[in-house]
């Protein structure tokens, strides 16, 4: 888990200091007071402080105790969070060009599958569902729009 | 007492069987509103607003109020569930609500969510019927200075949310501010950190960020935990046990009072009070470890809060027509689309109208407790699905929240960005409470100290001189002292052990 | 082929592309027409919207649907108007003079300029107007202009957003009355104004008729000017600045519906056709007057017009506001 809180200080560090430098195109005072890029500076100044100040912490020892354990990852659960995002970025991907009922039908349909669903039935049926009958209800009475792609569908 | 006269005509308008039947559609109108991703509560009143030219105002209106203050509610039941905040004042409760519903009692905490929601409820309208207008006058006494000094209290709170290290809290909190100052920016009114993306010119968007945080990250730890057992829950153990009802006693009241006045002041938005109450109860609490692992409390106090400040927000606009936030100017427009301008005339102008309404809150409220409280052990059996389908109907509904916020794919971007976030974070306990403050903090913060700075034309004083302000820097000054001065040490120790 | 029987060809291409165009424009809608606002639900753009949308679907044959695309002032929506198929299914609502200056701020890095739109008709013009709180010592128009002249920026006066058209209309006042200097201060929206007013925070608000009008009726605020050629048919005691004296602070913010640039002609004229009686039905008008929203249809050249002169009236008074001291 050390190493866990060594790759995140780093992370930050990797947002405030990018951060540091573009808040100074931005000016920092004006006639009344701080300007736009007053806060995003300081900010970032003290974010990276308190960065460094951590890394300092973890090398001495402090805050994550020496056998602290991260939770425990088995190469099943990678594998299916994983799939889980495949996805779920997928189906970003596809929402505007194919479609809201297009794109939900797949995505539910085939993690269902993939996460263990046996029910070929249940599933069918819950991706219809969760696709078609879920535009439906949004689209037709509630006056939510929902994606309509390039099929007309 | 010309008040209780008042109300009891009220009251008997407002139990009328059609006024009755506009609550109840009201009720369970904004429940479903609340459980429903992407519509809140202020894209679904504006939808039903034309419903109120063909009804009656005083029904119309009844129904609108209805809606509102169910919709607080119906968050709560997806935060239990699946840690997926339906609507942004249910964050906090997912801290420790979806904790409880992990370890079984996702029934018990949804009960003393309906139960404190109702008693909140309550106790604000009869605030609002005892003290309203003498009280309705310190809302205006709250200005942009005293504002800016109300958020950095509020940012106080982080010390607390922090967790296992001060500094790594501190440091999430910000980066919520950091991320806060995406967008337009209120100095010059130009975009800020947007790299050329429309989409971000708005910011980065709340609701999104949440929904990554706490519901996408959810899932994706429970991924090949299929191994987990589900623990049945018994009917007794829907009830909480006697020290939960006790716990549970002290946080419903506190978080009514925290609901309450901070529901007073026009534009503190829903949530802060959620981490107020929160906040209050972990700090007086003699086991604050067990917050964020299902403390009854932690579930009580922030639902108490929320539903208090719903009913409280409705004091600013009947007794001033100040509207305290976007959603309850909605209402306003509702009003106005029926020829009522809310206000200290209308009060004088038409008395039966105003108190019918005000009835119906009490009514309302009851009517919310015996819709919810029966249904509670049916939603917590949602839980019993196999975990497949909880988890990917968790996600079709995290995909149609974030998409129907705006009609934007990027919302649904930023949600699966901030679900891996949310995922690393979880994984090596980094708090994601004090971000979440940071988050909402940032944007009142500065705004509020640009628009005193205007006012003042760039005086500093004026933080100052107005006393309401200067009793607020103190005391807030002198909690991050005591925070300081009682965590510091042990940080310091910390840091050269092992 | 011989010249005779490729003439009779080409006129016969011709004459069939002619129909399929006219076919097509006599088909169109043949699906739901998505009616973007710039502005979140529940707004006052937003129930203008959906109080014409409901009526004008009725005769179109197909639903016209209302999207929400708020955000940084309006330029989310917009750019997201631009940026769509000139194909007659997503038009929207642009609000002049607030669509102008998120053109003319170069800060603003908008992606599209003024001809990226094709203007299609006018529904509201809401006057931009002066008001106090009723208790106030200021009567008139002229003694405020005396007190910012007197004490130059010290009175608080009250925007409802930076590069808003109230913005613009102190800065009008301030050229029409040299030597008054207000403090501006940049709240968001007229409740915002309403509450500072209220609390003493503000000595004097600009808004726009529309949002004031129930409050003026019911006694708690005072309207000291509207700025417009006539008199408002909602406040019609409130003098005009044209009448006090300063016939050039004419300010006032309209909404009205644009497809994006390209759009057939054909097209564009059946929904200008459509929804001009949509806002000529009675119904509407009730609807918006019972608001206090004035009904303003422009069409055609005149619509144009008037896009072109805000436009060019926005410019001037953008730079200032640029450059303007604020102490």
């Amino acid at each position: 888990m050390r190493r866990g809180w060594q790759v995140a200080c780093v992370c930050l560090l990797g947002v405030f200091v990018p951060a540091l430098v573009t808040s100074l195109d931005y000016s920092l005072t004006d006639a009344l007071g701080p300007g736009p890029g007053f806060f995003p500076f300081w900010l970032s100044a003290i974010g990276i402080a308190l960065c460094l100040a951590m890394l300092v912490q973890l090398v001495r020892g402090g805050v994550v105790s020496h056998d602290a354990a991260a939770l425990p990852l088995s190469r099943q659960a990678a594998l299916q969070a994983g799939a889980v995002l495949l996805a779920l970025t997928m189906a970003a991907a596809f929402l505007e060009p194919l479609g809201f009922r297009l794109t939900m039908l797949p995505f539910i349909a085939g993690l269902l599958l993939a996460l263990g669903a046996r029910s070929l039935l249940a599933v069918a049926l819950c991706a219809v569902a969760g696709s078609f009958g879920v535009f439906h209800v949004f689209y037709y009475w509630l006056k939510v729009p929902l994606p309509i792609g390039v099929l007309g569908i | 007492m010309d008040t209780l006269q008042h109300l009891m005509a009220g009251l008997a308008a407002a139990m009328s069987w059609q006024n009755l039947a506009f609550a109840l559609m009201g009720c369970t109108l904004g429940t479903l509103i609340g459980v429903l991703p992407g519509l809140g509560p202020a894209a679904g009143t504006a939808i039903l607003i034309p419903l109120t030219f063909r009804l009656d105002p005083t029904g119309g209106l009844i129904m609108l109020s209805a809606i509102y203050y169910g919709a607080m509610y119906g968050g709560t039941i997806t935060s239990v569930l699946i840690n997926v905040p339906g609507e942004a004042a249910s964050v906090v409760t997912c801290f420790d609500g979806y904790q409880m519903a992990k370890q079984g009692r996702g029934g018990t905490a949804l009960g003393v969510a309906a139960v404190g929601s109702f008693i909140g409820g309550i106790a604000a309208t009869v605030a609002l019927v005892v003290v309203a207008p003498p009280l309705a006058r310190l809302a205006l006494s709250f200005g942009p200075p005293e504002f800016f000094a109300l958020m950095l209290v509020g940012l106080g709170l982080v010390t607390s949310l922090a967790g296992r290290s001060l500094l790594a809290g501190l440091a999430m909190a910000v980066l919520g501010l950091l991320i806060a100052m995406v967008g337009i920016d209120p100095v010059r009114g130009a975009p800020r950190f947007t790299f050329g993306i429309p989409s971000l010119y708005d910011g980065v968007g709340f609701i999104p960020v949440v929904m990554g945080l706490f519901g996408i990250a959810e899932i994706l730890l429970t991924m090949g935990a299929s191994d987990r057992q589900v623990i049945t829950p018994t009917l007794t153990s829907l009830l909480p046990s006697r020290e939960e009802r006790r716990r549970s006693a002290g946080a419903i009241g506190r978080g009514a009072g925290i609901g309450f006045f901070l529901g007073l002041i026009p534009g503190v938005g829903a949530i802060i009070p959620t981490f107020v109450a929160y906040v209050l109860e972990k700090r007086l609490s003699k086991t604050p470890e067990k917050f964020g692992q299902g403390a009854i409390e932690g579930v009580a106090a922030p639902e108490t809060a929320n539903n208090a400040y719903a009913n409280a927000a409705m004091i600013p606009l009947l007794t001033l027509g100040i509207p305290s936030s976007p959603t309850i100017a909605v209402l306003m427009g509702a009003f106005i689309v029926n020829g009522l301008t809310p206000g200290p005339f209308l009060f004088q102008e038409r008395p039966d109208l105003v108190w019918a309404v005000i009835a119906s809150f009490f009514l309302g409220n009851i009517l919310l407790l015996v819709l919810n409280l029966p249904l509670v052990g049916l939603w917590a059996r949602i839980l019993h699905l196999p975990h497949q389908y909880v988890s990917v109907g968790t996600l079709l509904f995290c995909m149609l929240g974030a998409y129907s916020l705006q009609q934007n794919v990027f919302d649904v971007g930023v949600m699966i960005v901030c679900g891996i976030i949310g995922y690393g974070m979880r994984r090596i306990d980094l708090p994601v409470a004090p971000l979440v403050l940071g988050l909402i903090l940032g944007p009142f913060i500065e705004k509020s100290l640009r628009t005193s700075l205007e006012m003042s034309g760039g005086d500093f004083s004026i933080f100052l001189t107005r006393p309401l302000c200067l009793a607020l820097l103190v005391v807030g000054g002198l909690i991050l002292l005591g925070s300081a001065l009682r965590l510091a040490p042990a940080e310091i120790r910390e840091s050269s052990t092992n | 082929m011989s010249r005779f029987a490729t003439a009779m060809f080409a006129a016969g291409l011709a004459l069939a592309a002619t129909m399929a165009g006219a076919i097509a424009q006599q088909e169109y809608p043949t699906r739901p027409i998505q009616l973007m606002v710039a502005f979140p639900a529940g707004g006052s753009t937003d129930i203008a919207a959906r109080i014409v949308a409901s009526i004008a679907e009725k005769e179109l044959g197909q639903s016209i649907v209302v999207v929400n695309k708020g955000g940084a002032g309006g330029q989310v929506g917009w750019t997201e108007l631009v940026r769509q198929r000139p194909d007659g299914y997503y038009i929207g609502f642009i609000n002049l003079p607030a669509t102008n200056t998120v053109i003319l701020d170069p800060e603003r890095k908008a992606i599209f300029t003024e001809k990226d739109f094709s203007p299609i008709i006018n529904q509201v013009l809401d006057p931009g107007v002066i008001w106090v709180k009723s208790d106030s010592s200021y009567k008139t128009v002229q003694q405020l202009i005396d007190a910012a002249r007197k004490a130059p920026n010290t009175l608080r006066a009250a925007t409802t957003g930076i590069l808003s058209d109230d913005h613009l209309a102190i800065l009008m006042t301030e050229e029409a009355a040299p030597g008054a200097v207000f403090r501006l201060v940049h709240l968001e929206g007229g409740a915002a104004q309403f509450k500072e007013i209220m609390a003493g925070n503000i000595e004097v608000a600009f808004d726009n008729v529309g949002s004031i009008v129930p409050r003026v009726k019911s006694g708690e605020v005072r309207a000291l000017a509207v700025m417009d050629d006539v008199r408002s048919k909602f406040l019609p005691d409130v003098p005009t600045m044209k009448e006090l004296g300063y016939p050039t602070v004419i300010s006032s913010s309209t909404r009205g519906v644009a497809a994006p640039k390209g759009t057939p002609e054909a097209i564009i004229a059946k929904l200008r056709d459509v929804l001009k009686r949509a806002m000529e039905n009675p119904e509407h008008v009730k609807k918006l007057e019972d608001q206090g929203i004035a009904i303003k249809i422009m069409v055609g050249d005149d619509y144009a017009r008037y896009f072109a002169d805000t436009h060019a009236k926005a410019k001037k008074y953008t730079e200032w506001a640029k450059t303007r001291p604020m102490k």
